[in-house]
């Protein structure tokens, strides 16, 4: 699990957002380096920055000052295309709202971005496939987001996040609109990720619950490094979710 | 966007797809019929003769020129043959119906106009008979005239004394190879009128409304022209030779603003239609502001997403315009004869088929062009926080 | 029951500003392209038939159909002038009636291009039988009798060559002095007028057209065409001035009207289709604001009659907009030949009552149609299903 040299590293990193022709500081000369291959859980108050800083390293937003360096490139220097191809390359994201194209399949959602790889056609159908039996949803290929449940959803979105296996995948929020159950499922589904495919997890949330569930918890607090836990033994999914993981 | 997701994207809303889709074949399918009155109404000029003149009254298409012009006119150096014509302006059954009549030399109509092709009956026969006519192919299927048939004309230019019609019995049904000619006219003999105003069954003086020339191979019209227009400066009435172009000409320009009218119902047509359809195409754009986010957090650069919207909104539009067109080529083969009288030779040909296929792209370029190029400039993180 | 405040349509086409504002100008376009060929049509209808008399007598040789097809000998014309007793007479005893004669002469337009523009050539009886109708306007006067002057309508007086006031128009070969420009009812307002001998002699013409009078009171255009039908020596037949006017314009007429009735069918539903859309789309995004009304306790039908009524504004402010794009034409001039005389005829756009009228409410209604099947749906939502919605 530890790998000397650090995934991810943001140096001084700040930002900042005007609103109504106030300027709200976000980030204030943020540092922290984060290992390859660990679950991190980001935890802070509303409006502490965890969005933010995790739409930085995705390169889904640039810093007003600082560095940010994901798996060696430096992601605050790209700009357009670059930054867009980089992305495809080496993030996959996970969103609180699933964010699936509705007018497609399970199946077609998670072959999305492997269009824009150099793949055959047969080859991103396979390989789509074995992403969605990997979270569980091989009955549900053609489904359309709207016949899946909010779990079901999720882990669509999951199975989009690491279809072109990708070394991090960003999660924000991911079991925000789940009950308890559906969220330990989705929860012991990222875990599994980390430990059988060596992904480098980063997952905000505000659930305490859910944070247990990662290796580090990371804690922001108006827009600074606050402490990092480490859970030496992580919390596995209780029985009775797993009971009815189908 | 791969092609699947923006047809997947269309078929999501099919109302909305369907109805834009309405909207632009609704649009094009008028866009086409307008030009194609237009193209009709100037087309008569296009086809016209150089080779042939018309010699007319300097003062009014509506005063006749003397008979003894006709030997006059044809001593000219260039003429080979002279055709009198005299419009005769009839009634067919209680003028509910109106089509041109006009009196001719049957020696020298025929040679002059090799576009007339008669399909039914012969141009001899008609030549043989002095109460013969030619009709023209138009005219014989609207009225379901057959070779052989008497047509009664009340003249009301030339009305018998006795209030009785005139009797032209059709010897020949033509059509025409270029559009010089229309195939809603009735040519019979001039001579016939002639004889009946001689005899006193009409009181009338004779005259000639046009004199038709056919240039001798080799003559310049111009010279002709002038020759013609000299011979009469001096009365007893003088003339105006054109050339067929010319006066096909004229009777164009005699439309006036019609053809600017129609225009510029086109292009009001157009503008609002266009409006419709940015319209849509921006709701359908904002209303997957998310989606956008998502594919472009995916790694979708800011062109594939302006692409996409743009192949979007101009597949839909030549598609409707696609339709547009077919139903206006299917409605104008019934809508030509319904307004043949006032209109002939609507169609809907290459002219208006390009101009209706051009807008169409045109279309949906522009109206993809600004939503698609708003989404492209849009910031993934502000996206996906949209509602939506 | 409790309605919806309207308010909150107002203020909610308000919040959607840029999409509200397209499809304010698509529908307007789209009326106003049906105010305008009405506007052409009401500038045209009304300039023919809105004053043609019923009290006047239009005397034609029989067979004829308009005055270009029509011949009238001098004795013929002097015989129905002078011996019908159908025809009014002034307080000298003159009958009020008189002969023209009618060519349409080749002349050219001033845009280029030829037309044939009517000369029309009057006995001065024609005045007294118009009366006050025919007017020369300031700055003319009314021509001399028997001399070679002529007054021009004043609709093509900028329209046609040489026809401005003072201008000297030439007609065969001979010139005339434009000496007054004069507004009369309809259709003449297109002609050139001048002394019927001077005009007769300058275009070689030998007869008459024909020879107009009023009726006395009491007698009819019929009773004098019963009587001139059974007199042997005349061939000639009688009309009111209305129904000969609207003969002449009864083809054109329909023209336009048949155009502005297939525009507006097929513009109509173009603008229909484009309600509907966007009444789809403004409701589909406040799913959940139907879900809150709803759930305050609104009934779907108040839910229905408040988009409704919202669609409603959309095609009035159209109807407006469109109104507002067409009025710029009201008085344009524009002209094209009269087929069924074949000759120049000039009229102007008129946006009437009956124009604005029409075109706002057309739009309103295009806005009900659109709107109706979107506010359907709207009513017709699960709360609890539309409360859900993102």
């Amino acid at each position: 699990m530890a790998d000397s040299d650090p995934i991810i590293r943001l140096r001084h990193v700040e930002r900042s957002y005007t609103r109504g022709g106030e300027i709200l500081p976000v980030l204030q000369g943020l540092d922290l380096e984060m290992e390859a291959g660990a679950f991190y859980a980001l935890m802070g108050p509303s409006g502490s920055g965890k969005t933010t800083m995790l739409n930085l390293i995705g390169g889904l937003d640039s810093p007003d000052a600082g560095e940010v360096i994901v798996a060696g490139e430096h992601v605050d220097l790209l700009r357009g295309a670059e930054l867009s191809h980089w992305r495809a390359e080496h993030v996959g994201f996970v969103f609180q709202g699933f964010n699936l194209l509705p007018v497609l399949t399970a199946r077609e959602n998670v072959e999305l971005p492997l269009q824009l790889t150099p793949l055959s056609r047969s080859q991103r159908r396979a390989q789509a496939e074995r992403a969605l039996t990997l979270v569980g949803l091989a009955d549900r290929m053609t489904h359309r987001p709207a016949q899946l449940s909010g779990g079901q959803e999720q882990r669509v979105a999951i199975a989009r996040a690491i279809a072109t296996d990708p070394s991090i995948i960003l999660a924000d929020e991911p079991t925000g609109d789940l009950d308890r159950r559906t969220a330990e499922q989705i929860l012991d589904l990222m875990q599994r990720l980390n430990r059988e495919l060596g992904k480098t997890i980063l997952m905000v949330t505000h659930d305490p619950v859910a944070a247990e569930f990662a290796d580090r918890v990371i804690h922001l607090d108006k827009g600074r490094l606050g402490r990092i836990d480490h859970n030496h033994e992580p919390r596995r999914i209780s029985a009775e979710a797993a009971a009815d993981v189908g | 966007m791969s092609p699947r997701l923006i047809l997947k994207n269309l078929l999501a809303h099919p109302l909305r797809s369907i109805l834009t889709l309405g909207s632009v074949a609704l649009a094009v399918f008028l866009v086409c019929m307008l030009q194609a009155v237009v193209t009709a109404l100037s087309s008569a000029t296009s086809a016209a003769s150089s080779q042939r003149l018309w010699v007319q009254s300097a003062v009014s298409l509506f005063v006749d020129l003397p008979l003894s012009y006709e030997s006059k006119i044809a001593g000219v150096a260039g003429v080979e043959t002279v055709c009198k014509f005299q419009w005769f302006g009839g009634e067919y059954r209680d003028g509910g119906s109106f089509f041109a009549q006009f009196g001719v030399d049957a020696d020298t109509f025929g040679p002059a106009y090799p576009e007339l092709d008669v399909v039914d009956g012969s141009y001899d026969a008609f030549a043989g008979r002095r109460d013969g006519c030619l009709v023209g192919q138009a005219l014989a299927d609207q009225y379901g005239w057959k070779v052989g048939q008497t047509v009664p004309i009340i003249g009301r230019i030339f009305p018998r004394v006795d209030g009785s019609a005139w009797d032209f019995v059709i010897q020949g049904i033509y059509r025409a190879k270029t559009t010089a000619v229309d195939e809603r006219t009735l040519y019979f003999h001039f001579d016939y009128l002639r004889e009946a105003i001689e005899q006193g069954a009409v009181r009338m003086e004779p005259g000639v409304g046009v004199y038709l020339v056919d240039l001798r191979d080799g003559a310049e019209p111009t010279a002709v022209m002038s020759a013609i227009d000299a011979l009469f400066e001096n009365g007893p009435q003088r003339v105006q030779t054109t050339t067929e172009a010319e006066f096909a000409r004229q009777f164009v320009t005699m439309l006036g603003s019609v053809p600017v009218l129609l225009r510029s119902i086109g292009g009001a047509v157009l503008f609002a239609i266009f409006f419709a359809i940015l319209n849509t195409m921006l709701m359908a754009a904002r209303e997957r502001t998310r989606d956008l986010g998502v594919l472009k957090a995916l790694g979708f650069t800011d062109r594939w997403v302006f692409v996409g919207l743009t192949v979007e909104s101009l597949l839909l539009c030549v598609l409707g315009g696609a339709i547009g067109i077919a139903v206006a080529f299917v409605l104008s083969l019934g809508v030509a004869k319904a307004i043949a009288s006032f209109v002939p030779g609507f169609e809907i040909a290459g002219e208006s088929v390009a101009l209706g296929m051009g807008l169409s792209i045109a279309l949906g370029l522009v109206a993809g062009c600004v939503p698609a190029w708003n989404a492209s400039r849009l910031k993934p993180v502000a996206a996906l926080r949209a509602e939506d | 029951m409790a309605f919806v405040p309207i308010r909150y349509n107002w203020r909610s086409l308000f919040v959607r500003r840029s999409s509200t504002a397209l499809t304010v100008v698509s529908i307007g376009a789209t009326v106003a392209v049906l105010a305008a060929v009405l506007a052409l049509q009401q500038g045209f209808a009304t300039l023919l038939t809105e004053r043609g008399r019923e009290d006047v007598a239009v005397i034609l040789r029989t067979g004829a159909g308009a005055e270009s097809e029509s011949g009238l000998s001098r004795e013929d014309s002097e015989l129905l002038i002078k011996e019908s007793p159908e025809f009014a007479v002034d307080a000298e005893g003159r009958p009020l009636a008189s002969a023209e004669s009618y060519l349409a002469v080749r002349l050219r337009k001033t845009d280029g291009g030829e037309t044939n523009v009517p000369i029309r050539g009057v006995q001065q009886g024609t005045f007294r039988v118009h009366g006050d109708d025919l007017r020369v306007r300031e700055g003319g006067r009314n021509f001399a009798p028997g001399s070679d002057e002529v007054i021009v309508g004043w609709r093509i007086a900028e329209r046609i060559r040489n026809c401005g006031l003072g201008d000297t128009l030439r007609l065969n070969l001979t010139p005339f002095k434009v000496v007054g420009l004069f507004e009369a009812p309809g259709a003449f307002e297109s002609e050139v007028w001048g002394d019927a001998e001077r005009i007769l002699a300058a275009l070689e013409r030998p007869v008459y057209s024909r020879v107009i009078g009023v009726l006395r009171d009491g007698v009819t255009a019929a009773d004098l065409q019963e009587r001139l039908a059974a007199d042997k020596r005349l061939s000639v037949k009688a009309v009111d001035e209305r129904s000969y006017l609207s003969g002449q314009t009864e083809a054109l007429s329909g023209v336009f009207l048949g155009l502005g009735i297939f525009l507006t069918l097929v513009m109509g539903l173009g603008a229909v289709f484009t309600g509907i859309n966007a009444m789809y789309s403004s409701i589909a995004a406040r799913t959940r604001e139907v879900g809150i009304l709803l759930s305050t306790g609104f009934r779907p039908f108040a839910i229905f009659v408040s988009f409704l009524l919202e669609a409603g504004f959309l095609g009035l402010l159209g109807g407006i907009v469109g109104v507002l794009m067409v009025l710029p034409l009201d008085g344009v001039q524009t002209g094209t030949t009269n087929f069924a005389t074949f000759s120049e005829f000039a009229f102007s756009f008129r946006i009437t009552g009956v124009v604005i009228g029409g075109a706002v409410a057309v739009a309103v209604a295009l806005g009900v149609f659109g709107g109706a099947l979107p506010a359907w749906r709207a009513a017709r939502m699960e709360v609890t299903t539309a409360l859900r919605r993102h």
